[in-house]
Order: structure tokens, then sequence, then C-alpha cells
């Protein structure tokens, strides 16, 4: 080429052409700015919703907020002396009871100041025994004279341009007299839908009688009937003479009778078929010597009594059925921290296992379950009475003037706790502390088990099982792709199984549950030759292969011997498939109960050698289900990897004389082992996050065992179960989100943990 | 059946300690001016033609004869077909997806396109340096002895003692002697390539194949390993592919060269250089072309 240079060749000497255009200079500032902000973006909705979970979550970690309701002046009650506080649901409307049978409603929204209800059943008598059942809505008062009358309060919420006001009424449901003219000094009342059982104690010291009325009432086509008593008994026979009874009480189903005697000795009474007998004594404060029952009270459910002693130690005893004993007594389960003193007044809650304790000026509200105190002040006056609020959101206490205090409760999770989630806690009924999920149950005084270590260890044991499948079909089925598959057959293989990995994983749930679930039940042993055979069938043929002479082994090109293995490995697991029921009539045989003969069926062999139970929708299922969603993903990113080690490697190796295998496992794998290592953990990150599969082909049961043939519950299949039964921000609500809380950093500390891992492998096997 | 004759030869104790021990080497160099060589067709090609896929031709009809423990240099332009056929030695082709060739090639009269013959004992016997560098990932140690390794070798005192002469005739052991356990990939590229050399004659093949070995390395490694090609040729038949036409004069004790798929001559390389009996070797040689 002839380049003519000088002055006059302006075409070629554009003056702009050592300048960068504006142009350019322009996108490329556009694309700097642009993908900055895609990046910090990214970083920036991470950390949102890692915040926005633990907004969700921490308000479960925070304690019992208590603040007085000032409106003004608290309200003033005659004078008197009140022995009965109860509230309405609202608390806007509580009442007392003052010794002499008046009752007083307190509007605490000071519209009709204190109005005072004087009914004429006493007929100048005086109130010696009290108490006021909340659910059921009853005040039982025993007098002086020896009566004793149930009285029933009931509200009425009544709704004027949308506000709500509420009414009071009170009713005689019943009156009776257990001995005329001696004193009762105790009573205690409790019902189910046709039975009120009501204990009495009357009299002083040896002459104390102890007598327990059953009424019944009838249920007609015209309504309920009114309370007649049935049955009466003297239980007094049945306890030592010399204990003076402290504290009677009856739980709500009238099928027990708790008897507090002054020596620290607790009886606890059944009613049976053949009414009260004596189940149980024990002593709640045996160890220390000296001490007195002081307080004494129900939880809700009462199953679990509360006990205060006279110097102010707290514990708790809940009925369960213990190893050794089929029935049901009370043992020792919770020690609360001691009040500091003799309790005055005690509370229960009837919304969950909250209680409040007061001695003098100090309050304290307990929860039994997590044996925690929720909150504690001393209050600037002595408190006579307390309650705890029907919905759990207010305390009401009763000075000694004769003022009534309402305090806003603010405690929505009192049952939440980093020991309710993650240590073993004593519940109800248990014979012992465990870790346990059960989110709802049937009754209004069931208490939800929050332990996130159930479904922790779900997740942990469906990842084991769809990993341990996985991981090696994965790896090898890519070390022999990238290795020793003829390039002709890779081509293939590669998409084939990216389609693998893009199937839904709703349909793999839904085959597994439907469809592989029922085949492989009764097919276990048959499975289990397969699996033996066929590796095993491979391994061999692979050995006596390679170690036939070269002038066998030039029948079969390189790369393809695969397309003579396969009939044959295909043929050794068809056999082992036909083999397993033969299996099954000579290793898993059980008797059969009926005709006494001896059968093979591995799903009653499995329990009756285990111990652990055989279910159809299993581990084994999800394992193999999980496993197909991840072996796709392991095996594309291994191959990947594999495929990715220089060539130079290779063809150094293999030019030194070592084998194909020998290159393979000494070079090649360690060489890519940082890859191989990230297909790993993505394929776990997929497996601890798999939902539908896990959903739908396991019992969602949460256990904690390792057995193979029984269901799981992961974390990420429990928010889907529970989400739609979850209230917004209740307890559940909330622990779902602290459930995907840990599920967020199980994956964080894997995936940290892999990448260091990564890295460190990276640099140990860099090539050049 | 020629199996037999690939038994590997029995390493003579002399040449072991004679490799052990550079400085008489070299003397003992200078003397071997006029010692009878070993067999001149120690590899024999005959008629041998190469293609890749589809249908490219990179050799044709390629007859030569490479002595026994002499140096040969294959030269000629880029592309030209001396790495190819160079890699035809050890069947390093059979790597390649669909390539086919036809002719013969026999190592010490062994076909080595035999289908009964087993191709890892072949790469056994014949080491290869590759153009670049390429060290295992693993430590110098672990690179020197892998032919052994491979071949089942677990005593270690035998390997220890292949791992230090094998790095004393690469000249690498003064260097490396002290961390013979660290990374290979921490070497020098000089100090790599001449690891690479002694990874290749760990096993005491009996030819030893060098792929342009100079090509990415400094005066000073080049002529490290040149004067090591200069020793080596006592105990291996060493072939040689370079581009550096000086090197071919220094290392070789013949030459070979060779133009599209085609060997236009082949002598003595003091005869080829001086002296070409072809035109197309002149140019080439004296730079005219190239």
């Amino acid at each position: 080429m002839n380049m003519k240079t000088g002055p006059e060749d302006t075409a070629l000497d554009d003056p702009k052409r050592f300048t960068a255009s504006r142009q350019v200079l322009a996108v490329d500032w556009f694309m700097t700015v642009f993908i900055r902000l895609g990046g910090v973006g990214v970083i920036v909705t991470v950390v949102g919703i890692f915040f926005f979970i633990l907004s969700q979550v921490v308000p479960l970690f925070q304690g019992a907020n208590v603040d007085e309701v000032s409106r003004g002046e608290a309200p003033s009650l005659p004078q008197g002396n009140y022995i009965g506080l109860a509230t309405d649901e609202w608390s806007e409307l509580p009442l007392v009871v003052r010794e002499d049978g008046r009752v007083y409603f307190i509007d605490l929204r000071g519209q009709r100041g204190v109005v005072e209800k004087a009914p004429e059943w006493l007929q100048g008598g005086k109130v010696s025994a009290i108490e006021i059942d909340h659910g059921a809505q009853v005040i039982a008062m025993g007098t002086d004279g020896g009566k004793i009358h149930l009285i029933r309060f009931e509200y009425e919420p009544e709704f004027v341009d949308e506000v709500r006001t509420v009414k009071e009424s009170l009713s005689e449901e019943y009156q009776g007299m257990v001995e005329a003219g001696k004193p009762v000094k105790l009573i205690a009342m409790g019902q189910s839908e046709r039975v009120r059982v009501i204990g009495t104690v009357s009299g002083e010291g040896g002459s104390q009688s102890l007598e327990v009325k059953i009424l019944k009432r009838k249920r007609s086509l015209m309504g309920v009937g009114k309370w007649k008593e049935v049955e009466q008994g003297d239980l007094s026979g049945e306890l030592p003479a010399a204990d003076k009874i402290q504290k009677i009480l009856v739980s709500n189903r009238g099928d027990a009778l708790i008897v507090v005697a002054d020596s620290g000795r607790v009886s606890y009474f059944f009613r049976g078929d053949e009414g009260f007998k004596i189940r149980q004594h024990f002593a709640p404060f045996e160890d220390m010597p000296g001490r007195k029952i002081i307080t004494t009270g129900f939880l809700l459910g009462d199953v679990s009594l509360v006990f205060v002693a006279d110097d102010g130690s707290n514990r708790v005893f809940s009925l369960f059925r213990s190893e050794a004993d089929p029935v049901r007594k009370f043992y020792h389960t919770k020690t609360l921290k001691s009040l500091g003193a003799a309790a005055d007044y005690y509370a229960s809650s009837s919304r969950n296992k909250a209680f409040l304790l007061g001695a003098g000026k100090h309050a304290s509200l307990r929860f039994s379950t997590s044996e925690e105190i929720r909150w504690s002040e001393d209050l600037p006056w002595k408190v006579q009475l307390g309650a705890i609020s029907g919905k759990y959101d207010a305390l009401l206490f009763l000075d000694d003037a004769g003022r009534l205090h309402k305090y806003q409760l603010d405690d929505p999770h009192p049952e939440a706790g980093l020991k309710a989630f993650f240590g073993k806690v004593w519940y109800e009924g248990a014979p012992e502390p465990k870790y346990e999920w059960q989110s709802t149950g049937g009754s209004d005084d069931f208490e939800p088990k929050f332990s996130l270590v159930p479904l922790i260890f779900g997740s942990v044991k469906g990842t084991c099982y769809a990993m341990l499948f996985a991981v090696p079909i994965a790896l090898f089925g890519a070390l022999y792709t990238s290795e020793f598959l003829h390039p002709r057959h890779k081509i293939f293989i590669k998409p084939v199984m990216e389609i693998m990995a893009s199937l839904p994983s709703v349909v793999l749930g839904f085959m597994a549950a439907l469809w592989l679930a029922p085949l492989i039940e009764d097919k276990v042993p048959s499975l289990l030759l397969v699996m033996i055979f066929v590796p095993a069938g491979a391994f061999a043929l692979g050995w006596l292969w390679g170690s036939r002479p070269m002038y066998i082994r030039k029948w079969i090109p390189q790369g393809l011997e695969f397309l003579y293995f396969m009939p044959v490995l295909i043929a050794l697991g068809w056999l082992g498939w036909i083999l397993g029921p033969h299996l099954e009539q000579v290793i898993f045989t059980v008797t059969d109960p009926q005709t006494g003969k001896s059968v093979g069926d591995f799903s009653q062999w499995w329990p009756k050698v285990t111990g652990t139970s055989f279910q159809q929708r299993n581990s084994m299922v999800v394992g193999f289900m999980m496993g197909f969603t991840v072996i796709p993903i392991v095996f594309t990113i291994a191959e990947d990897a594999l495929s990715n080690v220089p060539a130079a490697l290779r063809s150094g190796s293999l030019a030194m004389g070592a084998s194909r295998w020998q290159t393979a496992w000494r070079i090649v794998l360690p060489t890519a082992s940082a890859g191989i290592f990230s297909a790993l953990m993505v394929g776990l990150g997929r497996a601890v996050g798999e939902t539908m599969i896990v959903v739908m082909a396991t019992g969602n049961t949460p256990i904690m065992e390792w057995n193979i043939f029984s269901g799981m519950r992961t974390l990420s299949a429990n928010i889907a179960v529970e989400l739609p039964e979850a209230p917004h921000h209740s307890t559940l609500y909330r622990t779902l989100f602290l459930g995907a809380f840990v599920l967020f950093l199980l994956t964080f500390l894997v995936n940290t943990i892999a990448e260091l891992l990564r890295q460190h492998l990276r640099e140990r096997y860099k090539t050049v | 059946m020629n199996l037999a004759k690939l038994e590997p030869i029995a390493m003579q104790k002399e040449n072991v300690e004679s490799l052990s021990n550079t400085a008489s080497l070299s003397s003992a160099l200078l003397e071997r001016k006029n010692q009878a060589p070993g067999r001149p067709d120690y590899i024999k090609v005959s008629n041998f033609s190469f293609n890749y896929v589809p249908a490219v031709r990179v050799l044709h009809n390629i007859t030569m004869d490479i002595p026994e423990k002499q140096v040969t240099a294959f030269i000629g332009p880029s592309g030209c077909g001396k790495t190819t056929l160079l890699r035809n030695f050890n069947r390093m082709n059979d790597l390649i997806d669909g390539v086919s060739q036809e002719g013969k090639i026999y190592v010490n009269d062994q076909d080595i396109y035999d289908r009964d013959l087993e191709v890892i004992s072949l790469r056994k016997r014949i080491g290869m340096v590759f153009q670049k560098s390429n060290p295992f990932p693993k430590s110098i140690y672990e690179n020197v002895v892998y032919s052994l390794r491979v071949s089942g070798q677990k005593n270690k005192e035998v390997l220890d003692e292949v791992a230090e002469k094998s790095l004393r005739s690469a000249a690498l052991w003064d260097e490396t002697k002290d961390r013979l356990q660290d990374s290979a990939l921490g070497l020098s590229g000089g100090q790599m390539q001449r690891l690479c050399i002694a990874r290749a004659i760990a096993n005491r093949p009996e030819i030893l194949l060098m792929d342009e070995p100079c090509s990415a390395l400094d005066p000073i490694a080049t002529a490290k390993i040149e004067e090591l090609i200069s020793e080596l040729k006592q105990s291996f038949t060493v072939v040689i592919v370079t581009h550096n036409m000086q090197q071919a004069t220094r290392v070789s004790d013949r030459a070979a060269y060779f133009y599209l798929g085609k060997l236009i001559e082949m002598d003595d390389t003091t005869q080829l250089f001086s002296n070409p009996s072809q035109k197309e070797t002149e140019d080439y040689i004296s730079g005219r072309f190239g």
C-alpha cells in the first residue's frame, strides 16, 4: 500500500483521532453508574430483607410492658373489707365483693362511677369464704351461717353509635346449705358442661369437716335446666385429723379436689365412678423443713398447681403419667425465682400460663412454662387483691385504701424466648422436658409448643438423606462425563441434565407422594438389592474390563464402554428387583398374630427389630426425589469445574504414562476441587431450602429421629404448612419468621464457611 | 506381538552416576564426538500421514529415521506439522477427537499404532516436555515422582533417590533441595520448565520429546536448558521441536526441516545448516523466509 503523508492528506489526518468521543465517554459513565447502582441495590435489598425479618422476630424476645392507665383519680370504693375481684373481658367494668356480700361494679371508663348491687339473698349474713370462677362467671360464696350461694355475673356489650358500653347483671344460680350455723371457712368450685362440684370446709380445728356437693343440670328441648344437688359426701375422714385445712381447690372439670393443709401437705382427690378417692399425698416444699404453703392456685387448664411458701419460694407441680406409675399424679416441674415474702394474693391468666403474685407493695407477673418473671415492680401502695384481665392485656390492683388501679399490660409473646425456641422445655402433661413443636391444639387451654430444634433437625435430616443419594451419583457422573465419556455423547448429557434441573419441584413432590411412595412402600427389600447389585456390578465390571489385556479391550473404543456396560447393569438391577420379595420371605419375616405363621413383610419387620416406625412417606422417598433436584445442579457445576481443568495438566499426566483414572483421580479432581466444592454447596443450599417436595412427600411430623423410614418436618416446610394458620403478629407468625431467620443464618453460615474453604482450595490448587 | 521389546531397558549404572555428576559429564561430552552412536533408526517413520477432522491433512508421507541417543531437532515455520509429528510419537494425538493417520511409526521396531499395544506402557517409555510448562498443582517433590507414583512405586527411599537424581539432572537440585514440599507453582518460569524436564526423566524413559521447551524463557534459562539437553543425550534419545535456529545448531546432532506438512530435508545439523541440499531449506535458515 502506498501511504501518502503530508499536510494535504486531510482525510486521514483528522485532528480528532486522538480524542475519545463524547458519546463513548457518556456511555462509559452511564454504564459505570448503572452497574454500581445495580450492585448497591442488590446489597440494600438483601440487607433490607434481613432487617425486615429481624424486625418481625425481635418482639418475641422482649419482656412485658406495664403502665398505669391514668384516668385521673383511681375510683374509690366505700369503706369495708373486700374479699373478691373479678373483671370483664375488656377490663372496663370490674367487680369487687365486700365481706357483707355487696358487689360493686366499677366503671373504669368513668361514666357511671361505682355501681352498688345489694343482693337480697344474704339476708344480713356475712361472707366467710369466696371463690370466683372467671371461666364459668360464677362467684361462689360461703356464709358464716353455713349456707352457700352461687352467683352468676354476666356482662353484655351494647353498641350505641358504634361505641361499646358494657351492661352488667347478677343472678343467683344455686343456694344450698352445708350445716346450719357452722360457718363455711373455705369454698371451691369447678364445673364442666353438666357437672358442678363444690367443695367446702367448715368448722374449726378438730371439728373441721370437708364436704363435697355435686350438682347436675338437665338439658332438654326447652333449654338448660336448673342446677340440682345430686350427691353429697364428707371426705374429712380421708385426711389426718390433726391437719388444719388451709385451702381447697376444685379443677374446672370437677375431677380433682386439692386440699392443702397447714402442715405443708397437699392431698389430691380424684373423682372417678365411685366419687372422690384419695390418689396422692405430697409436700411441695418437703426439702425445705419448716416451710408452710401460703398460696396455692391452678394455672389455666387446671393441670398445674402453683405453690408459694411463706418465704416466697415459688414452685409449680404438674399432673402427668410417669414411666413408673401409670396413674396421673402431681410432680414437681418448675421452680421460679422466690418472691421474697409470703404472697398476699394470687391470680392466674385465662389466656396462658401466666400468673400474678404480690406481697405488700411488690407485684410480680410470672410465666410458668418458661419459669420467667415477665414483669415485677414495687407499686406505690399496698395491694389487697389483684387480677389479670381475660385478654391478658391489663392488670387490676385493689389497694388497701379501697382504690382500684388499672395497668395496661403489653406482653404479646410471653411463651416465647430463647429457651422455648432452642432449649428443652417441660410442658404440662409431659413426663420430662423435651424439644417439641406443636403450634395448635384442640382446646382453649392448649399451650403452643415452639421448639425450632425438631425443625432444624428435620432440615438437616432431609438434606443429609438427599445429599447421601445425590452426591455420589452427581459427582461420579460428572467425573465420568468429563474424563471418560466419548465427546460425541458428552454433548447430549449436559443439556439433558439441565432439563432435569428445570423440573418444578412441586411436580417432583407430587410424584413422590402419589407415585413413588406407594410404589416403594412394599418394595424396600427390592430397592435394597438394587442398591447393592448395581454399584457392586459397576465396580466388578470396571475392574474386570480394566484388567483385560489390550487385545481384548481394543474391541470397544475408549469412551463407549458404557454402551456395553449399561445392559448388564440394567439386568442386574432388574434381577435385584425381582429377587427382593424372595429376600423378604427369607430375612424380613414377622409372625402373623392371627395364623401364627411366619410372613415376610419389611414394613412390619422394621418396627419390630429397630423399635422405630415405618411410614409410607418417609425420608427415603424425600431423599430420592430431593436427590433428583440436587443431582442436575451438582452435576452441571461439577462437570464444568472438571472440564475447566487445563488440558495441559491432563496431557501432562497422560504423557507421564498415567492411566485415565489416575489422571482423573490424582490431577483433575484435586485441581477442580474448589469448583466441585462449590457444586456441593449449591446442591446443599438447594436441599436445605427445598420446600414443596418435603411438604408433599413426608408426613410433616416434627419428630427427632434419624430413622430413614419415618418422616420429618423441615424449617421451610414448616413455614409453608403453618403460615395459613398464623394470625398476623401472633407468636406463631413471628416464630415462623424466626424459622426463616434461622434458615437464613444457617445458609449464610454454610455459605460463608464454604466460601472460605473454597478460597483455600482454589489457592492451593490454582494452576499456572 | 512384539511386547517383549517394550520391556524397559535396564538402567546402566554408570549412566546414573555420570548424570548425577554434571561436571564430569561435560568433559565426557567432548570426548563422545567420535563415539559409536546407538541404532540409527531407533524411531522409524515410514510414509506417515496425519489428518485432523475433517480431512485436513497436516502431515504428508513423512519418512525419516531418528537415531538413538542423539538430539534430533525439528525446524520449520509455524504450522508446518513438526509438533504434530512429535506428539504422534507418544500418541498424544489420540486425545483429539476424529484424527486419523496412515503409514507407520516404529519405536525400537514396535509399531506404535498396533491396536494390541497398551498406550500407557508406550507413554511410560517416552517422556515429554511441553511448550508451556505444566507443573501439577502439587509440591515440587510430588511433581518429580509422579511417574513413579502412577506406576505404583511406594518405597520412600527409591522415591527420594529418584527425586534427587532427576532434579540434579535437570540442574534444579541446588535451587529446590530446601523446599521440596513447597508448591511447584511458586517456581519461576525457567525453574518450572526444568521441573517439567526433571519430571519427564524421573522414570528413565528411553526417548525424551521436547516441544519448543524454551519458547517462553529468557536467554539465561534457555542456556541452562540447552546445556541440560546436551547432557541428557548421554542416556536419552532426544527429539526437540524448535523455532530458534541458533538453538538447533547448538544442541542437535541431526536436524529435519519441515514445510507445509512435508519433510523437506533431514541431515546432520552441521551439514544442514552449512550446506543444505534444498533451496527452501536454505531460504529458511538464511532468514529470507519464515
